[in-house]
């Protein structure tokens, strides 16, 4: 019988238990979809990684047959496998990264269509996304052209590699275009002798191949392949650093050794799951906060309503565990069934579409979301708090006699708090001003619930928006104020310097170079660059109020804020750093700040480099020409315009902005449900009141006027909170959760202010509305009389 | 049969703020099984408060309660859950039935609690409510309600039946029918019912085989009526 009471009380409680039912389902979806998101992209790498053997160490230089076996003798070292990486193009103007291997164990192919490497094969394994966005298939025929070789090959398989999940042509560019960029492997095989005989014989400035051939009679074209990268796989991610010293120690050819844990593939996608990670602490926390701290509410007021029918219950016997175990069943079940749902849609929705966002962006197969049993246990530990507070209250009304439980209560009040209102300013105020006042006093729980409710919704909609305006201002920082130019020349590496001359002759001598260095920060040496700028004012610098600066001191070196702030530098440190590849320290003392949303480096000028006795040689150009047209110009590696380098960046943070607006609409939704939740349940606790108001002979208007000015005090409270938390909420999360090259901070727009106001404001102004209108029907004498 | 309920110097005080007030102060007396009660007193006498610790609901501040020769203060939580489950029968002056329950479910759910209860239907035919068995509360008039309280309360077949103001919420005619129902329990079971009313109509007194007036938490007066009135002999 008492199932069919719950049964029954739930259905005329309708409303409630459905705020109760989706507060929990909502939480719980998107608690444990970003949950399954950012789990399923871990998981997803973990597997690749280990199962195709991605490499532990990269060893940049020019590594020969003596090296690798070297290097294959040290402990630890599980194998070791040379590439040979270049940059080429093909006949339609798209750029191939081509790696020339010997074997495959290390950064193994996954097939997605053909057949597996072999060194005796010729042909290409082609990057999957580059085929699908070019439309190749298996079978086609490329043509390549690197330097003077040019390879026309056979698509042999469409793979992925998890050295490959995200690849730029060039650091500047953030989004990565499939379409223009992709990458090959190839048999080493393929380099044909006569391409290398072709540039011995020019290095050796030898005309006559017959003279060659007479000079150099045992020249084995193999021996004078140039491997520029070698990939270590260590047994143990522990001994990484002792094989990474025990090479830089004994291999005098290794330029640079490269933990994968700092390669770009690596580090942005694992940008993207640190970041997540703070999502998951954020967003789905606080909404669950939010929605529980409403279920809470709303489960208290729903057994306290029930208290005389626990008197009667009590009166005829039933003891206090039956009584007990039957209210705890009204949240349990609901919750239950709530949180199941929410684990599933979670599941299936939120972490599927991230999963498949995330997947159209990172080369990686088999990316499926992944519940964990943090899930679990926050989704039984939802149930399970809806469970405890109907016992608690439940407890509370069954610990007093059933004699006392049969009266109706009058709340509880404080002598002192009530107090208050009888003094200063309250003094003044007229009937329903303290009428509400004293109402809030009396009901403090449900007010705060009420003030931190909304509150959030107005704090997580200022962020959500906040997030934007930020991204907008900074693309704009970056593209309009810091980069002043239209186009970037990205010159070859082995272009000469009389060409650089001419290059500049025709496009201006506004140029830059950037050095990849270590600096030695006390024992510990960390990779970073070194921007030599000569590129006058198409290059500009900003403080950290975004005012410009002049980087412009022959003294130092500048660094931005967030790499000073990070490392603990301060002006007129001294910092000790060597360029990759050479061996000798330079001290340099830090002479300013600069701020860069986008790296976290080191800045000088030419002049100090020169300083310091490094000859300058630019790697970029920048114009405002009209470059649009030009290509295949000898010594220019590739141009960039300025409008596809800011769409690039937009389109990385295009990512971001459907999380955002995922965001916003849980808020929104949330916050639609809390406020009308409250509303409710405001409403119905003072429906006894405003009857006694009627009976006293106040008309409707006046009564709703009372019950509205209270929801707008709560709401204007709120916003109070609510409106400068979203600020703190959106510089906090650019400071800590994006990742660690980004310096972004909020930079939130009035608009979003007025609009998360307005909003919020209109919102419970409406719902206050539509439960006012109920006054008119109250009936005095029901109401009056009974307790239902 | 003497003293079926028996009550020693009981005390009730309440603290309200820093003040103590006694609702009950010293009351002792005795009720013989099967006897139909009545106790009277004006607002605030303590008549409440005595059906109250009677039926198990709260307890007294001192002094002993004793029924079936059992002293009920010294129950615990559970032992009192059982005697209210097996012995005692409510009936409040608002009827405190369960407005999602239907008529029959609202007596049926004894059924729950109670070893041997009697057939709800049966009873629900004895109190006139046969026709409205499948109704909600909300659907009945107050008497109908009041016989709904009746009738649950029956149900258990308790040994004591204890009414609060039964008829205080309703019209004379009805409250003779209610009045009627309870005397017709007191007499079922080869009289060995005990009914006990507390009013502040002195009218039901003339029907009862007991009397007892309180006054300021104190006893007044017990008379016994040798001659108990019929229902339709008093003049309403």
């Amino acid at each position: 019988m008492l199932i069919r009471k719950m049964i029954r009380d739930i259905k005329k409680n309708l409303s409630q238990f459905i705020t109760i039912f989706l507060m929990v389902f909502i939480g719980v979806m998107a608690y444990s979809g970003i949950e399954a998101y950012m789990d399923g992209m871990k998981n997803t790498s973990d597997v690749f990684y280990s199962e195709n053997n991605l490499q532990d160490l990269n060893v940049m230089g020019a590594i020969n047959d003596d090296d690798l076996k070297e290097i294959k003798k040290i402990d630890h070292v599980n194998d070791a496998e040379r590439k040979l990486s270049v940059n080429a193009t093909t006949d339609n103007d798209k750029t191939l990264l081509l790696n020339f291997i010997e074997s495959n164990n290390i950064s193994k192919f996954y097939l997605i269509d053909g057949e597996g490497f072999d060194i005796n094969k010729s042909g290409v394994w082609l990057d999957e996304f580059y085929a699908k966005e070019n439309n190749i298939k298996v079978g086609d025929t490329i043509l390549v052209k690197y330097d003077t070789l040019e390879l026309h090959e056979r698509v042999l398989a469409l793979v992925n590699i998890p050295d490959h999940l995200y690849d730029v042509r060039d650091s500047s560019e953030l989004y990565p275009d499939r379409k223009e960029f992709g990458f090959a492997y190839l048999s080493i095989n393929e380099i044909t002798e006569k391409y290398i005989k072709s540039k011995v014989m020019n290095e050796a400035n030898i005309k006559d191949e017959k003279i060659f051939d007479y000079a150099m009679p045992n020249f084995n074209y193999k021996d004078y392949i140039y491997f520029n990268t070698l990939m270590v796989d260590v047994d143990n991610k522990d001994n990484v650093d002792k094989v990474k010293n025990k090479i830089d120690d004994e291999i005098t050819s290794a330029k640079a050794i490269i933990k994968i844990e700092d390669s770009a593939s690596y580090v942005t996608y694992q940008g993207e799951i640190d970041e997540g990670k703070t999502y998951v602490g954020v967003f789905s926390g606080l909404f669950l906060v939010i929605a529980m701290l409403s279920v809470i509410t709303t489960m208290t007021r729903v057994v306290k309503n029930q208290r005389i029918q626990i008197g009667t219950l009590k009166a005829l016997g039933f003891k206090d565990r039956r009584v007990l175990l039957h209210y705890i069943g009204y949240g349990f079940y609901i919750s239950l069934i709530a949180s199941i749902l929410g684990l599933i849609a979670g599941y299936y929705l939120i972490g599927n579409f991230f999963i498949s966002l995330e997947m159209a962006f990172f080369e990686i197969p088999n990316g499926h979301p992944s519940m964990n049993s943090t899930s679990y246990i926050v989704a039984l530990a939802v149930v399970l708090i809806v469970a405890l507070i109907s016992y608690l209250t439940c407890r509370n009304i069954l610990k007093e006699n059933p004699a006392e439980t049969l009266r109706n209560k009058i709340p509880n009040v404080k002598k002192n708090s009530l107090n208050i209102t009888t003094k200063g300013i309250f003094k003044k105020m007229n009937f329903s001003s303290k009428w509400n006042a004293r109402d809030i006093l009396r009901n403090k729980m449900r007010t705060i619930t009420g003030v931190v409710g909304v509150a959030s919704c107005a704090m997580l909609i200022v962020c959500a928006f906040g997030m934007l305006n930020s991204m907008d201002y900074f693309i704009d920082l970056q593209f309009k104020e810091l980069y002043n130019f239209d186009y970037k020349i990205n010159l070859k590496e082995d272009v000469s310097d009389t060409r650089i001359k001419e290059l500049e002759n025709i496009y201006g001598n506004n140029t830059s170079k950037t050095y990849g260095i270590e600096i030695k920060n006390k024992d510990i040496k960390e990779s970073n660059n070194i921007f030599v700028t000569d590129a006058n004012e198409y290059v500009r610098f900003v403080d950290n109020k975004g005012k410009f600066i002049k980087v412009d001191s022959d003294k130092g070196i500048y660094v931005t804020y967030k790499l000073a702030q990070t490392k603990g530098y301060k002006l007129g440190d001294k910092i000790e750093w060597h360029i990759y590849g050479e061996n000798k320290y330079y001290t340099s003392e830090i002479v300013g700040f600069n701020k860069d949303p986008q790296n976290q480096n080191v800045t000088m000028t030419r002049k100090y480099l020169e300083s310091l006795g490094i000859e300058y040689k630019p790697d970029s150009i920048y114009s405002n020409q009209d470059l649009s047209k030009t290509k295949d110009v000898d010594g220019i590696d590739i141009i960039q315009d300025i409008n596809a380098l800011e769409e690039g960046m937009t389109n990385m943070l295009s990512m971001m902005k459907e999380m955002i607006i995922l965001i916003i609409a849980v808020a929104i939704i949330l916050g639609a449900i809390i406020i009308y939740n409250l509303g409710i349940l405001s409403y119905t606790e003072k429906q006894y009141q405003f009857a006694t108001l009627k009976v006293l002979g106040f008309k409707d208007k006046q009564i709703k006027k009372i019950f509205i000015k209270q929801n707008n005090w709560i709401a204007i409270a709120s916003l109070i909170i609510g409106l400068p938390a979203g600020y703190y909420l959106t510089d906090w999360l650019f400071k800590t959760a994006i990742e660690e090259h980004y310096d972004f901070g909020a930079s939130i727009q009035p608009l979003t202010y007025v609009i998360a106001a307005v909003g919020t404001f209109v919102a419970s102004y409406i719902v206050s509305r539509y439960l006012a209108r109920k006054i008119k029907n109250i009936d005095m004498v029901s109401s009056l009389k009974g307790n239902e | 049969m003497d003293n079926f309920i028996e009550l020693k110097d009981v005390k009730k005080t309440y603290v309200v703020g820093d003040k103590e007030f006694n609702a009950l102060d010293g009351v002792s007396f005795s009720i013989p099984k099967g006897e139909f009660v009545v106790i009277l007193g004006p607002s605030g006498a303590g008549k409440s408060t005595l059906l109250n610790l009677l039926g198990g609901m709260d307890n007294a501040t001192s002094g002993t309660i004793t029924v079936d020769s059992e002293n009920i203060e010294k129950y615990s939580k559970n032992e009192l859950a059982e005697y209210r489950a097996e012995n005692v029968g409510f009936i409040f002056q608002f009827y405190n039935i369960l407005p999602t329950l239907t008529v029959l479910e609202n007596v049926d759910i004894v059924k729950d609690i109670v070893k041997r209860p009697k057939s709800s239907k049966r009873i629900l035919e004895d109190v006139g409510l046969k026709e409205h068995m499948n109704k909600f509360p909300n659907q009945l008039s107050g008497g109908e309600q009041q016989r709904v309280s009746i009738a649950r309360a029956i149900a258990k077949n308790p040994k004591i039946l204890l009414c609060d103001e039964p008829t205080g919420a309703l019209d004379s005619k009805t409250g003779v029918e209610v009045l009627k129902l309870l005397k017709k329990q007191c007499d079922a079971n080869n009289g060995e019912n005990t009914v006990i009313i507390v009013t502040h109509n002195a009218l039901i007194a003339e029907i009862a085989d007991r009397v007892i007036r309180l006054k300021n938490g104190q006893i007044d007066s017990i008379n016994v009526n040798k001659h108990p009135k019929s229902i339709d002999e008093v003049v309403w």
